[in-house]
């Protein structure tokens, strides 16, 4: 193996020899910036490599791969190798414990019951919210897809929940629910001449988060199903009609393939957001009535608690499942197209 | 350059190197000296700071800048947490609650106080003269131990918030008087010598439907008996729980009797469930959000400056916004008193409760020179008379001298029920497991709350939980 500044292969071998020593030798806070330095050198070894290969379309793109490993891929290795220590953000000390986060997670009596609670209302909370936001996105997209006095306007309207800021809506939801002050309990009790209480059972505060989210996210469907919606060809509409085909026949046969892929694109994007719903919860009921999610739940663990490692445990639990279920998507997906 | 030039440059750098030699001294050596700080975003801190930069001179001659993040209440902690942990060490000073010592001492970011107390004597002397209950709580850890960690920024209790115009009115004094036998408390001492059941009575008492009428007026919406935290978030029903178990003879694990003293047949004691039911069974006097489980503090003040509510039971740190006309419908109807207490079978009344304000604390990270100057500023914070223009401003004081002096009631409407509440104020845990203690309390105390759970199965399951968590952290043998 010569002894090149673009050999990569050396520049790794090394930096994998000296990494390896200094993170058994000294002590974290040294070790961790000659791991650093350690990458930078094969990153450099790298770079040398590729310009005298004259290969420019890789030195192009070098400085995105560089920020997204910084900011993206270190972090989440960094997090994966913090999954297999006992430690918290608050202490000092830090021990190798292997699996024992993830079985702890899963299986220990104190944690266990609050973490399957938390996914089984995530599990709720992804099939209510996403399939409302997909029903009333697609509806109002079938609504804009024609033309109407003030459409345009109309649709900034409807777009603009997509575009604020989740606390502000999330504040705006807790006064309309709220039962002394809101408007949505003073119109119920004027017509019922009862107190209604959206919030105060499991039922009501689960359609309530759906209902914001739904509010705040059908938007973005919508926009989606749109972008179809208008590139469909006129004439087909129009060949149709001579045909004499049924409006019904003419969704299917004509609109429906032309939007069924941006429909997939939605249903991935807002299920992978579903699966990290917080904030909203956060705002309306802090997790009470039973509608802890996994996120929150997290957040209350690693920040709160400062148990940084079973929350990276429970962290790469949640990413497996979403890749599960992304992939599942795209496999249904990927069949479908090929049966057509 | 001319002998001219040389010989005044020369007088020059003589006459510079005299004034060092004399009096120029302290102000030629004056060094800059920047103290950051983490605070929350309220009336007392900002009170705080405007005080510091208008009127602090430090002794020392150098020239102090206290720089201060003001972070609002609900990200404070996540955002000193943040800081902290992160080891970015941006704070030399930090407000802080006093159950989040223990957290932060063992993670090495709290510096330990009793060099800095015992190296001077003025300054022991000023840290004695701070009640004992706030000493323990915002100073110790572990609780009521010797190791000193903070200094009272600014010490609170709960106190009752009344509305004078209908408690004190005639028509509902003599309807009450009739329906229950009692007075209606109407006046300050009145509401310091009330006891549980008369507040249940008035929560039953003051529930009007919209129509009905109230103190002669006919209410054009529902108005509702009383209010207390008891919502799910950081600490807003442990607060209430922990008062109403206390007063009824039951205890919270207590960490002073670490490792010998349990969870288990402390925390669900008989007298603790007792505690928690007399807590759950006042909630059917407030308004609805109660059931919701977002009843906080903000919630519950927020209800009673609409006027919405005839009593509620809040912090003293909250009352400045209820005083201003601007934000409070009720401003000019205020009566205030000790919170309710439990009434013994010698007539005498228990008004234990759970501490709140906070210490501030310095980080290990802080310069020889910079603890320097934040013990001069937390010198010059508790004198008297700071502390004298502090509660004057709507802060408080815990200072001895300073909240027994007569002239200290007359500053704010509640100042006399803080004083006298001071004797009964308790804290809860110090020690670095305290979030997880917490939020699993507070979920179990939630479901309790909204109906989903009886008193004593949340006693037990918090005790189980308690004494499992504590064992494994070796604080229970």
């Amino acid at each position: 193996m010569r002894l090149s500044p673009d050999n990569w292969k050396l520049a790794i071998l090394v930096g994998l020899v000296v990494s390896v020593l200094a993170a058994i030798a000294l002590p974290p806070h040294v070790s961790f910036w000659i791991v650093g330095a350690m990458a930078a050198l094969v990153a450099a070894a790298f770079v040398v490599n590729a310009y005298r290969r004259k290969y420019y379309g890789g030195l192009l793109v070098a400085p995105a791969i560089a920020v997204l490993f910084v900011m993206n891929i270190f972090p989440l290795l960094w997090s994966l190798g913090l999954s297999f220590f006992a430690y918290q953000s608050n202490q000092q000390s830090i021990r190798f414990i292997g699996l024992a986060n993830y079985t702890k997670v899963l299986t220990n009596d104190i944690m266990a019951p609050a973490n399957w609670g938390a996914l089984v209302n995530t599990a709720m909370f992804v099939v209510l919210t996403v399939t409302a936001q997909m029903i009333v996105g697609f509806l109002l997209a079938m609504l804009f897809a024609k033309q109407f006095p003030l459409r345009k306007y109309l649709l900034i309207l409807v777009l603009t929940p997509m575009m604020l800021s989740v606390v502000a809506s999330g504040v705006f939801f807790s006064y309309y629910y709220d039962p002394t002050f809101g408007i949505l309990s003073y119109v119920i009790n004027a017509i019922t001449g009862g107190q209604f209480i959206l919030m105060d059972s499991k039922a009501g505060a689960v359609t309530g988060i759906v209902f914001a989210d739904a509010w705040m996210w059908s938007p973005f469907v919508m926009l989606l199903v749109l972008a179809g919606l208008v590139s469909v060809p006129k004439y087909l509409y129009e060949a149709a009609a001579i045909d004499r085909v049924s409006k019904w026949r003419q969704f299917w046969t004509i609109t429906f393939p032309y939007i069924r892929g941006l429909m997939m694109l939605a249903l991935l994007f807002r299920t992978i957001e579903a699966f990290k719903l917080a904030d909203l919860v956060i705002l309306l009921t802090k997790g009470g009535n039973d509608t802890m999610t996994i996120s929150y739940h997290l957040i209350r663990i690693a920040n709160e608690q400062n148990k940084t490692s079973e929350g990276a445990a429970i962290s790469y639990l949640m990413l497996f499942m979403v890749i599960v279920l992304t992939n599942l998507y795209l496999y249904i997906a990927n069949r479908r197209s090929q049966g057509d | 350059m001319t002998v001219v030039t040389k010989m005044k440059g020369f007088a020059a750098a003589t006459g510079f190197a005299a004034t060092l030699l004399t009096g120029g001294a302290t102000y030629a050596f004056a060094d800059d000296v920047t103290l950051t700080m983490a605070v929350p975003d309220w009336p007392p801190t900002r009170v705080m700071k405007k005080f510091f930069d208008e009127q602090y001179k430090p002794a020392s001659g150098n020239k102090v800048k206290l720089d201060v993040d003001f972070i609002p209440w609900p990200d404070f902690y996540t955002r000193v947490n943040a800081s902290l942990t992160s080891g970015e060490q941006k704070y030399n000073f930090i407000v802080s609650d006093s159950q989040w010592l223990g957290a932060f001492v063992e993670g090495g970011y709290y510096r330990k106080i009793n060099d800095l107390v015992d190296a001077d004597p003025d300054f022991k002397k000023t840290m004695e003269s701070i009640h004992p209950a706030v000493y323990n709580a915002y100073s110790t850890y572990p609780y009521k131990s010797a190791n000193l960690y903070g200094f009272p920024q600014f010490p609170d209790v709960l106190v009752t918030y009344g509305r004078k115009d209908v408690l004190c009115n005639d028509e509902e004094q003599a309807a009450f008087k009739a329906k229950y036998n009692e007075k209606l408390p109407c006046t300050g001492d009145e509401i310091s010598n009330m006891d549980w059941n008369t507040f249940e009575h008035i929560g039953e008492f003051f529930m009007r439907k919209k129509g009905e009428k109230l103190a002669g007026q006919v209410l054009d919406d529902d108005f509702y008996g009383i209010a207390y935290q008891a919502g799910k978030g950081y600490d807003f029903s442990t607060t209430s729980v922990h008062t109403f178990m206390w007063q009824h003879g039951g205890n919270i694990w207590d960490e002073t009797k670490a490792p010998t003293g349990h969870a288990e047949g402390v925390v669900n004691s008989p007298e603790s469930i007792a505690g928690m039911e007399h807590f759950l069974k006042l909630l059917k006097y407030m308004p609805p959000v109660v059931k919701t489980g977002t009843m906080d503090i903000f919630v519950s003040d927020q209800l009673f400056r609409e006027g919405k509510v005839a009593m509620n039971v809040d912090w003293v740190g909250l009352g400045e916004a209820s005083l201003d006309p601007k934000s409070s419908k009720v401003s000019d109807k205020l009566v205030f008193g000790m919170a309710p207490g439990l009434r013994g079978a010698d007539g005498k009344i228990d008004h234990t409760e759970q501490i709140g304000g906070q210490p501030f604390v310095l980080t290990t990270w802080t310069t020889p020179e910079q603890t320097k100057e934040a013990v001069a500023f937390v010198k010059w914070w508790l004198s008297p008379e700071m502390q004298n223009k502090f509660a004057a401003a709507g802060g408080q004081s815990a200072i001895k001298s300073v909240y027994e002096d007569p002239k200290y009631a007359t500053y704010r409407p509640w100042n006399k029920a803080f004083a006298e509440s001071l004797d009964w104020q308790k804290d809860m845990w110090h020690v670095p497991q305290f979030f997880e203690l917490l939020t699993q309390q507070q979920d179990q105390f939630d479901l309790a709350i909204t109906g989903k759970q009886d008193a004593k199965t949340t006693m037990d399951n918090v005790a189980k939980f308690q004494e499992d968590l504590l064992k494994n952290a070796g604080l229970i043998q």
